[in-house]
């Protein structure tokens, strides 16, 4: 199962959203907190549709309209979207106002906006688009589950254009609660510092990736996903590289042919300790990465790193801040395995190739 | 009556998140549906609870509406006559 890449999307915490400038400097934070920098959505969303979009659902839209047009595609085939918590902001909203109302005068459109599936929904109802679609909502890996449904579809009909996505936001609220519990660090002294410490937790951050994916290969591809897997709660670390090394082989690859692992190393020492043994085992000579300094921590924080990966194959550029070891590629890129996994429990692999 | 209007010009445009628009920019006699401020069945929701919240009138007949919110006018007219 592969997907080739017709275009891209992006709204992060960095400057993604004009990719001619990739990869250019990375945007710095002093901070334990990122946010996205957000495009003018004028071009994108009318006056009197925006009044009523929270910040993330505007996000959506304009980065699936750059999507669109990136790709020249106008009516996609299905929408696809992966997310972790859905639209916070509305859902805060909502439930403050059944709080702070006593349960009476609830108002409709936070509450209509507050569902998973909004962003989703609320595309398909611009484009007037009534095919399949369809949003994933399974934690850290709510991303993969929607690519490995787009793969499914392409490869029943070569021909369908899928607009597949990763979108999660950061609301204040939500960045509180984690902290009270220990999701994010707060020793650190900005993104860049996310790995120089031996404690737990990570930086929080948010992002909206979209992808219009298709089967059928053309000369302006961007690359392609040319698989996704799945593993959960392995019992031993012998467990894990199996899967990773099966993973590839099922690809036709040896690990030798991977020119870039893109890890989702967060700077929680415990989570990290699980890549550090992964690179030993197996990827102790290949270049290795990673990305959550750039976007932050967040439930489809992969999608973020799928277009790092594809914009790294499309341009064989890659910014000089995410190597984690003393590899830097030596030659094309044109495998990239993004590796995902939170707390040891929920593993994701992603192979992207060039065209 | 035109202090009410204007209370309301600002509930609305603050309720129905009319984002760069200013009370003045509202004449209180235009339609609010269709051809004048543009609104549609999600406001017509926000506006009636934003009836029963702020000055304590329950639209009890769904089919009054249609004239109560006719315009800001009509609505400032129905608040004064049946608030308690």
């Amino acid at each position: 199962m592969e997907a080739y890449i017709r275009g891209i999307g992006n709204i992060s915490p960095q400057n993604s959203w004009d990719n001619a400038d990739f990869p250019g400097e990375t945007v710095l934070y002093d901070n334990n907190r990122l946010k996205c920098i957000e495009p003018d959505y004028k071009e994108f969303i009318k006056p009197i549709q925006m009044r009523r979009m929270s910040r993330t659902l505007k996000m959506g839209v304009a980065a699936a309209g750059k999507c669109l047009r990136d790709a020249k595609v106008e009516m996609p085939d299905a929408i696809i979207v992966g997310t972790g918590l859905g639209m916070m902001q509305d859902t805060e909203k909502f439930l403050t106002a059944i709080i702070d109302n006593d349960e009476k005068f609830l108002t409709p459109t936070s509450f209509i906006q507050s569902t998973h599936n909004t962003v989703g929904a609320h595309i398909a109802v611009m484009l007037k688009c009534n095919k399949y679609n369809l949003t994933y909502v399974h934690d850290s890996i709510s991303f993969e589950e929607a690519l490995l449904d787009s793969l499914i579809r392409i490869k029943e009909d070569h021909s369908e254009k899928i607009l597949l996505a990763g979108i999660d936001e950061l609301t204040d609220d939500y960045f509180t609660i984690a902290n009270n519990v220990g999701f994010w660090k707060k020793d650190i002294n900005g993104n860049t510092d996310l790995l120089n410490h031996n404690s737990s937790g990570s930086i929080a951050g948010e992002g909206a990736s979209f992808f219009i994916v298709s089967g059928e290969e053309q000369p302006d591809n961007y690359a392609r996903f040319a698989g996704v897997d799945i593993f959960y709660k392995p019992t031993s670390d012998d467990e894990t590289e199996n899967f990773i090394r099966e993973f590839i082989n099922s690809r036709g690859l040896e690990l030798q042919d991977i020119d870039l692992v893109i890890t989702g190393m967060n700077g929680d020492m415990v989570g990290d300790n699980v890549y550090k043994r992964m690179q030993k085992r197996l990827f102790d000579k290949t270049p290795t990465a990673y990305y959550k300094h750039l976007c932050g921590e967040y439930y489809t924080s992969s999608a973020f790193a799928a277009w790092l990966g594809v914009m790294i194959l499309k341009t064989q550029r890659y910014p000089d801040d995410i190597f984690i070891n003393d590899h830097k590629p030596s030659g094309p890129v044109n495998n990239i395995l993004i590796y995902n996994q939170n707390n040891n429990t929920n593993h994701a692999l992603t192979l992207l190739s060039a065209c | 009556m035109e202090e009410l209007i204007q209370k309301l010009k600002v509930e609305i445009i603050e309720v129905l998140n009319l984002e760069e628009m200013e009370p003045e920019d509202i004449d209180s006699d235009d339609p609010l549906f269709g051809e004048g401020l543009g609104l549609d069945s999600i406001d017509a929701l926000e506006l009636i609870v934003l009836l029963e919240k702020n000055y304590g009138i329950r639209i009890e007949d769904p089919k009054d509406g249609r004239k109560i919110f006719f315009s800001v006018r009509t609505m400032a007219e129905y608040i004064t006559e049946n608030q308690k």
